[in-house]
Formats: structure tokens, sequence, C-alpha cells
């Protein structure tokens, strides 16, 4: 828990600084494919996941991109020809998430994702992301083996997060059931900032998918990974002693709360700035908790806690 | 003391086989308690030029793998000797692989149909597993040798494990007639002195003038003390065993596994590490020097009546449930059986299942326990060792606690059927919800008219005839006991309890307090069971097909016809609760309809009668929390807890509803419980926990537990402002 929590911390910094360059952000494009199911009951699943994924996606107001694939229209010709179309449209200030929905297969070489007609290869769909300028990208694979999809989809500054561990976890997975939730649970805002990071997302899945198999007492068919430092040295538990974790954490999935800096009235702006200020600080004084008395931690946390309670009770006036 | 009560049997057949007349000689030497030389002439035969006698030699010296590599060259040459194969399987079941001797008994007994030992091996096979087909192999054995006084002793064992002492001295006495050195058989009948209270039995003067060293009679006895739940009685036969004889192994081990089964753990752990270091390493021996490793993993708490046993990963968890359990327990049963246990009682929560089988090994009945009394020590799974909604946690200690307050007041000496049939009955008096349901097996049991007569109830335990004879004794005893207070009330209860203290049998329990002979008690019974349970026997057919028609109409589409179909059959059996349930369809189907309230009510019917499947009783509580029935929803979050308490959801849920109805106390145990499994948003979490203490006037806490909030999401509003009031 404690490292979860140095996690948050050291994310924190980012995300304000992040929140800090709100105003210059690019759009946000949000790319979901459901595959082939091979089964009625799969096609039906798999389109209701992506349906519900859209759905989600468009709460993040009317300036999200939102596209989706599933059934007939989620063929290998469809998709090149939205991501031809999206890559002349999407800017390098923009950020881009493809979401990836159904069964994979991987014969010891390539993992291919199963589509109506001929299939994509990892290697195949890895070009077609290249070719998006977007500088801040998400892939999250939720088929079974996108584990050997990994290593392929790589990159820097792109986060890619797979449903299990290797190409030899062939049983559907039920990652994607979780992922869908974590947009809809608020317990996956596990920081209270009123949105989702792809972090939060991930970490949230990983715990339900774990939970799932625990308390069904089955024995686990997927275990996700998780990476975002452009290699495919992938882990399940991302945090800073594995590097893992600090692009996630201000890659927002879902931010269907406005920002705070822009709809505050003028004459609170210094508010806004104590307000962050404070943040900072808190930061710091948890990085340097293991250094601290444990009493004296408490009291200046507590202290700058509630100067922060009462800061922000001041812009919610 | 099985494996070498076994031994000897062999011993006894294969001397009259066709051998080389030394390998009797040492067998006669052995057989006398003459040991070193017995070993010095085992040992001369190691240079026979037969690899069969030397098989046999090593065998006897108990050096198994040379033994075990003899009788493969033996097999070799005579392929078709059932000799060599039946002795060959004896190894393999002394060196404790049954599953290798049973397939060498039947190759044997292919070999030569008619060859008896190879039958008692089997038998012998079959014994270990307390599987009643090793009464039906000795009997087979003794119609092709009637003279094989080992089948005779066999049988002896066999009935003083059902408790059927007449028969077991029957046979004991037929093996004397064959043999008046039957060892064995003598031992069982010494077994029966012992159990009722004479130590001093003439049996076994007899047994140690022809074998002083004869340690296994011993452990004869420890067994049968053992499988009558009386351990501290088992521990001390082991120890005489081990006092004639210290090579003992088996002895020596099962001395270690009741130590153990005692809570004697430093003990038990140097009698199982000198089994295992004399390369004695039977799955008992391994699995219970395993499990004492893994105790620096548990914790122990301590009231004046209780000893809680927890793993150390789960005891934050289920403390504040299991411990107020028990103390209440312990209060009811005081109160119920007016009488204080000697010392406080111990319960050990395993969250590895196997860790809890390794507590049952070698004790009839081990399929489907969830707990296990010894004593004044309980074992039993941890919630989490089994799959949500599988059992009851609650119930189960309401069961095991009766166990331990029976066997101490009847100083050990009550039958199985009586204190299963009373725990079974306890359980049924804390809830109506929990005890035993009427399943489709017992249905099936009621109309064969399997129900076995009292004073035959413990064979059901042991010897089960059919699969779920175990589980549809349990359902009897427990019956016969709802029996006994329906009509003569909890008084008569307690004077058979003191009738059994008394050394009384079940007859003469039963005529003393009941005032009705046995065979009468029994028309009585059946006839109140077929009253409570006959129409649900009867349509038992009719029901299954309404209610398979019912599902395939739901499946099809013909949600009018499925309810129709349901209906009808409902109340035919309304005790059932297992998968795909009358209660469960119409449920949805209500649901289906938009009508909550009658889903709900349908569904408190399931619960109230029994039913445990989490997801349905997640399903109610979330109606009944809509609907606005807090009483209702309390309920249910409460069964939850008993059958699933490694659920978040279920607490967080719990809490919440618990502060809107004033109980902050239980609020804070519930919002500490969702800390406990380690949720994914610690923040909320410890918010919850906040707002209980707030509740509970606790400020202090409940501000040290915002802050925790803070520190994770300093942003989070709803605590910000709790922060606020608590700084006021």
């Amino acid at each position: 828990m404690a490292a979860a929590q140095t996690v948050g911390c050291s994310l924190r910094l980012l995300t304000v600084l992040f929140l800090a360059a709100l105003a210059a952000r690019g759009a946000d494009y949000f790319v979901t494919i459901a595959g082939l199911g091979g089964l009625p009951e799969y096609d039906k699943q798999f389109s209701d996941w992506a349906a519900q994924l859209d759905r989600q996606f468009r709460e993040n107001g009317p300036a999200a991109h939102v596209m989706t694939l599933s059934g007939s229209a989620a063929t290998k010709r469809e998709i090149q020809r939205a991501f031809e179309q999206l890559a002349a449209e999407i800017q390098t200030g923009d950020s881009f998430s493809l979401l990836l929905i159904g069964h994979g297969t991987f014969d010891g070489t390539d993992y291919k994702m199963n589509l109506p007609g001929p299939d994509i290869t990892a290697a195949e769909l890895a070009a077609l992301l290249n070719r998006i300028r977007a500088e801040r990208q998400l892939v999250v694979n939720m088929t079974s083996c996108s584990g050997a999809s990994l290593s392929a989809l790589a990159r820097k500054n792109r986060i890619v997060i797979v449903a299990t561990k290797s190409g030899n976890e062939k049983n559907a997975t039920v990652f994607p059931r979780y992922w869908i939730d974590a947009l809809r649970d608020p317990a996956a805002d596990t920081d209270k900032s009123g949105s989702v990071s792809a972090l939060e997302a991930f970490e949230y899945t990983e715990h339900k998918t774990a939970a799932y198999f625990e308390s069904q007492k089955l024995l686990a068919t997927e275990h996700p990974l998780f990476t975002d430092t452009g290699t495919a040295d992938a882990v399940r538990d991302p945090k800073p002693e594995n590097g893992q974790g600090l692009l996630a954490g201000s890659f927002l999935v879902l931010h269907p709360e406005a920002d705070e800096s822009k709809t505050v009235a003028p004459g609170k702006q210094k508010l806004i700035a104590r307000k962050e200020d404070l943040e900072a600080k808190i930061d710091r004084l948890k990085y340097e908790k293991a250094a601290i008395p444990p009493d004296e931690y408490k009291q200046q946390l507590t202290a700058l806690l509630l100067e922060l309670a009462r800061t922000q009770a001041e812009i919610d006036q | 003391m099985r494996s070498r009560f076994l031994l000897s049997l062999l011993l006894a057949f294969s001397a009259a086989g066709a051998r080389a007349g030394a390998l009797d000689t040492c067998r006669e030497l052995q057989h006398h308690g003459k040991l070193a030389a017995a070993q010095t002439c085992f040992a001369g035969l190691l240079t026979s030029p037969d690899p069969f006698v030397r098989a046999e030699a090593y065998f006897g010296l108990g050096r198994f793998d040379e033994a075990n590599e003899e009788f493969r060259t033996a097999y070799r040459n005579q392929p078709k000797s059932a000799i060599v194969k039946a002795e060959w399987g004896q190894l393999y079941l002394e060196h404790h692989q049954p599953g290798d001797a049973a397939t060498l008994f039947e190759e044997a007994i292919e070999a030569d149909q008619n060859y008896a030992p190879a039958y008692l091996g089997m038998a012998r096979v079959f014994a270990v597993s307390y599987d009643k087909r090793a009464k039906d192999l000795a009997y087979e054995a003794l119609k092709r040798d009637p003279k094989l006084a080992a089948a005779d002793e066999l049988l002896a064992y066999l009935a003083l494990e059902d408790n059927d002492s007449t028969a077991a001295t029957e046979e004991a006495r037929k093996a004397l007639a064959t043999s008046n050195e039957a060892l064995d058989g003598m031992a069982v009948l010494a077994s029966i002195d012992w159990l009722n209270e004479k130590p001093q039995s003439e049996w076994m003067d007899r047994i140690l003038k022809v074998n002083p060293a004869y340690g296994e009679a011993y452990a004869t006895g420890a067994h049968f003390f053992e499988i009558n739940r009386r351990y501290q009685q088992a521990i001390s036969y082991y120890r005489k065993a081990l006092e004639l004889n210290d090579h003992l192994w088996s002895a020596r081990s099962q001395l270690g596994v009741n130590l153990m089964r005692l809570g004697l753990d430093t003990e038990a752990k140097q009698q199982l590490e000198l089994c295992y270091a004399a390369h004695f390493r039977d799955a008992e021996t391994v699995n219970s020097l395993r499990l004492l490793d893994t105790l620096k993993d548990y914790e122990t708490f301590k009231t004046g009546t209780t000893e809680l046993v927890l793993n150390r990963k789960e005891a934050a968890l289920l403390r504040p449930y299991i411990e107020p359990e028990l103390q209440r327990d312990v209060a009811v049963y005081e109160r119920k059986y007016k009488m204080k246990l000697p010392g406080p009682v111990r319960l050990e929560v395993f969250p590895n299942h196997q860790d809890f089988v390794v507590r049952t090994l070698g004790l009839p009945g081990q399929g489907g326990l969830l707990g296990v009394t010894f004593g004044l020590v309980v074992a039993m799974d941890s919630p989490s060792a089994r799959s949500p909604g599988e059992f009851n946690w609650a119930s189960t200690v309401r069961h095991e606690l009766s166990h331990v307050y029976v066997l101490t007041a009847t100083h050990h000496l009550v039958p199985r059927w009586f204190t299963e049939g009373l725990a079974v009955h306890e359980e049924g008096a804390a809830s109506p919800d929990w005890g035993d349901r009427l399943t489709p097996d017992v249905i099936e049991a009621l109309r064969k008219k399997q129900l076995l007569p009292v004073l035959e109830l413990d064979r059901g335990f042991v010897h089960p005839e059919y699969p779920a004879q175990v589980l549809v004794s349990y359902y009897e005893a427990g019956k016969i006991c709802d029996f006994i207070v329906e009509k003569w009330g909890d008084d008569a209860i307690l004077g058979i309890i003191r009738s059994y203290a008394d050394r009384k049998t079940t007859a003469e329990a039963i005529e003393e307090n009941l005032h009705e002979p046995v065979a009468a008690f029994d028309k009585d019974f059946t006839a109140w069971l077929n009253r409570k349970t006959g129409d649900t026997v009867s349509h038992f057919y009719e029901w299954k097909r309404g209610m398979q028609q019912a599902y395939a109409d739901l499946k099809n589409g013909k949600k009018d016809d499925a309810a129709r179909e349901a209906n009808a059959v409902h109340g035919y059996y309304r005790d059932y609760v297992g998968g795909d349930s009358n209660y469960e369809l119409t449920a949805n189907l209500f649901l289906a309809r938009g009508d909550s309230a009658g889903a709900a009510n349908v569904l408190e019917q399931y619960r109230d009668a029994g039913g445990t499947n989490v997801e349905t009783l997640k399903k109610l509580a979330h109606l009944e929390t809509d609907l606005g029935h807090p009483k209702q929803a309390q309920v249910t979050l409460q069964k939850l807890n008993y059958v699933y308490p490694e659920d978040a959801e279920t607490h967080r849920m719990f809490g919440k509803l618990l502060l809107t109805t004033g109980d902050a106390n239980g609020a804070i145990r519930e919002a500490e419980a969702v800390l406990a499994l380690k949720p994914g948003d610690v923040a909320e979490s410890h918010y919850e926990l906040a707002k209980a203490y707030q509740a509970a006037n606790r400020r202090a806490e409940a501000k040290d537990q915002v802050i925790a909030a803070l520190e994770v999401a300093p942003n989070f509003k709803a605590a910000q402002q709790l922060l606020l009031q608590l700084s006021d």
C-alpha cells in the first residue's frame, strides 16, 4: 500500500504539471475495435463491450473524438482506412487511445487479432499506430494471447497494456469487463481527482481481474501487463521502483469534470495558485516521509491537508 | 497403528505359504518378539540365491528400496506367481502406496483366483480408506481359505471400527480358534477392554506372553481411541506401544499427529522429525511436518474462554467476526449444557484447504468435512479456503463447538451418530437456515429407504456403502436429535449425554431417557420423518421434471409458461436452494416484469430456506436497499458475511447501511473489514471508516482516518469537508 501511495505521489507531481498545461492540451481520440467472436455469444459480448466503451469515452465531452469498429465493420481494410483518416487528422499535441476487444491468437511467431476476413498482426497494428502523430498514445489490447503483441507495440511515449502475460494465455479474457467498470466505478478514481488516468484504470482492472479468479477459486488464465517506458519489459505493478507508471498517471482516459483553473471566477485565481502550491508541498512531504519522525510527519501533513481543505472550500464558495 | 497391524497379518499367512524354511524361522522369531535375533536371521538370508527370499529378507529388515528391487527380479523370474505378486503388493502397502499395492494384488488374483492372501491384501488396501469393500474382500479370502486367521482378525478390526464390539469379539475369537497366537485378534479384544475403561486386559497379558515386544497391540488400541475422538488416550496408548518397541515408526508418527491435534506442537514436531529422520515418510508425517512449519504464519488471539488461531494475512479481516461468534457459542453452550469447559477452546482456521486436510488425515468420513474437533481443539477451513457461498463459517463453528461440549461432557464416550446429530441440530437451533438441508441425495436415500436404524447409524459415517451415505447420515442424525427435542425436549438430550457419560449404550440411553425401546424409537422416528418429508419424496421426480421444463421454457423465451411450471411444483420441494433453484428462476421472472418487490420477496424466502449463492444474495441486498427495506437488507448482508466475508462490496454496503441505522460500531467493523481486504480504492475506504468513527463519537480516530484518506487523495472533497468538520 505504501508503494501505491508513493506512485500516486510521484504521479501527482506530473499531474499538477499536466493540469497546468491543460489549456494547451490537444484533442482526445479514442478508437475501439471489437473483433470476430466466432460464436454468437462472443460476437454479442464483444460488440456490447465496444458499445459501452464508446458511451464512456463520449462522456469526455463533445471535444472527444470517438470511433468504434465492431461486427462486420471491424475488417482489416476498414481499420486501415480509419487509420489513414486519423493519421491525417491527429496532431502531435493530441492524445490517442486504441482499445482492442476480441480473440487473439499466437502461433509462436506472430500475434494476430481475429477479424472478419483477414486477421491483423501486431506488427501491422504497430505500423498503423506509428503513422499517428500524437505524441502520447495508449494501446489497451484486451484480447486473448495479447501478451504476444507487447514487444511489437511498445514504443516511447506509448502506454501499452495487455490482458495476458504471453501468447500462451489463450482463454477468452475477463479483462475488458473490468476495464469498462474502471470507467464507470468511482472507486477507480483513487486520487479522487474527478478523472481516471490510464494508470488508475489499469490498477483497478488488474485488481478486479485477479479478485475474480481468486473469488471463483480458479487458476488465473490471464495476467495483465503494463509498460509505459517504451520497452517491452512490462510489469504487473507499475511503481516508481520499477520506473513504470509515470506517463500513464497523467494520461486521462476519463475526465468529465471541467478544468477548475478555467472555470473559477477570475478573483479566485490566487486561490488556485495557493492550492497548487499546497499540493506540491504535500507531495514533497510525502516523498520525505521515510526521513521524518512519524509524529512530526503526521503533524505537518495534517496542517497542510487542513489548509488545502480550507482553500478548496473557499474556491468552491 | 494400522500398518504394523497389517504387517503382522501378512506374517501369519505368508508363513503358511510354500517358502524357504529359513524365512519362516526369521518370521517366527519376529512373531515372538525376538527382534534382534529376527534381524540377524533376515540378514543371513540376504545372500540367498533366490531373489524372492532376498526380497522378503530385505522387507523383514525394513529396507524397502532393496526389497523392491529383489521383488522386481523375483517377479521377472516368476511372472505367473500369485505369491510373489501378493508379497510385493504387501511391500507397497507397508510403504504407504496403496494404489500400487492394489495393482499387484489384482494381478495376484488374476494369476490365481483361489489365492486367499491376495484377496486379504486387497481387503487391507480398502481398509486403509475405510472403504466398505474391505469387509467383502476379507470374506472372499475366507471363502478360499477358511483357516486364514488374519482375515478374521481384519474383520474383527473392521467391526470394531463400526463400534460393533459384539461382531468384533466374535470375529476375533474365530481367529483365535484357528491360531491361538493370533496377536491382532487379541489386540482387538484388548482394545474392547480398553475402550470400556478396563486398562488391565487379560488379552494384553496373553499377547505379551507370545510377544513381549508387541507394541502393535497398544497401537491398535490407540487407533480405536483415535477414531472415537479420545485423543488423550490415543496418545497414551501410542506411548505404551513405543515403550515396548521404539522402532514402531507408524505409532510414533501417529503420536506426533495426535499431539499436534491437541495443540502440543513442540513435542509433535519432535516425534514427527524422528520419523522423518528414520525415513518413515508417509503422507501424514510429511504433511504434518509441513503444516507445523507454516504455523509461524499464524497468530493466536486469546480471551478467557477462547483461543483463536488465524493466519496473519487474514487475521485483521476475520478476527472481528469469528471471535465474538466463538464467545457467543461458548456462552450459549455453557447455558444449554449446564457446564464449563476445563480450559479455553482453541479454534484453528486454515486459509489453505490442504493444511486443514492434514488435520483430518487418517480419520474416517473425511469427504466434505468443513471442521474437525479434537477435544478442546477445533480445526476448520477458513472461508477463503472455499468458493464463495460454499459454506457458512459461523454455522460450522456452532457445529464444532457442540462437539467440544458433548465430547467433554461424555468423557469422549459418545457415539459418532449422536455427537454429529446433535451438532447438526444445534446449527438449526441457532438459525433455521443453518444446518443440513433436504438435498436430492437425501431424498434419494429416503426414497430407497436407505436410512439406518439408530443402533447402526455409526456405520454410515465410518464405512459408507454408497457415495452420499456420510452426508445422508449427518442429515439423519440431525433429524433424530430434532425429533428428540421436539417430542421430549432439550432435557432429554441432556439426559442422553449423561447416560453416555455413564458408559451406557445407545439402546440404554434411549430407553432411560425417552422411555421406549429402541425399536419403537426407530419406528416413531421413521414415521415422524416421513410426515416431514413424505410429500417432497413422493413428488420429487414431478418437481424435477417441472423445474427442467420451467428452465427450458425460460430459455425459449416463454416466460409465462416458465412461471406457471415453476409455480406448479414449488410447494413440493421448498428446501431446494441449490443451483437452478425455483426461487432464483421466479425472482428473475419478477425482475423481468419490473417487479422488484416481488423478486425481493421470493429471494428472501430463498435466503431463509438456506440459500447461499453469493451473487443471488448480493442481488437481494441491492433490491432491499433500493426498496428501502433496511432491516431485511441487514439480514441478507449478515448472511453474506457468514458465507463470503472476503467480499469488499458487501462490507462497504453493510457499513453504509449500519451507519444509516445508527449502528456506528457495526459500521466501524465493516469499514475495517474493507480496509483489511486491501481495496483498490484506499482513500474511499479510509474515508468510510472515518465517517463510522465520527458517528461513534471517536473523533481522534476519525481524524486519523480522514488524514489517511487525504494522504492518498489530497483533493478528495468529501474527505476535506469531513476534516474541516472534525477540526472545528
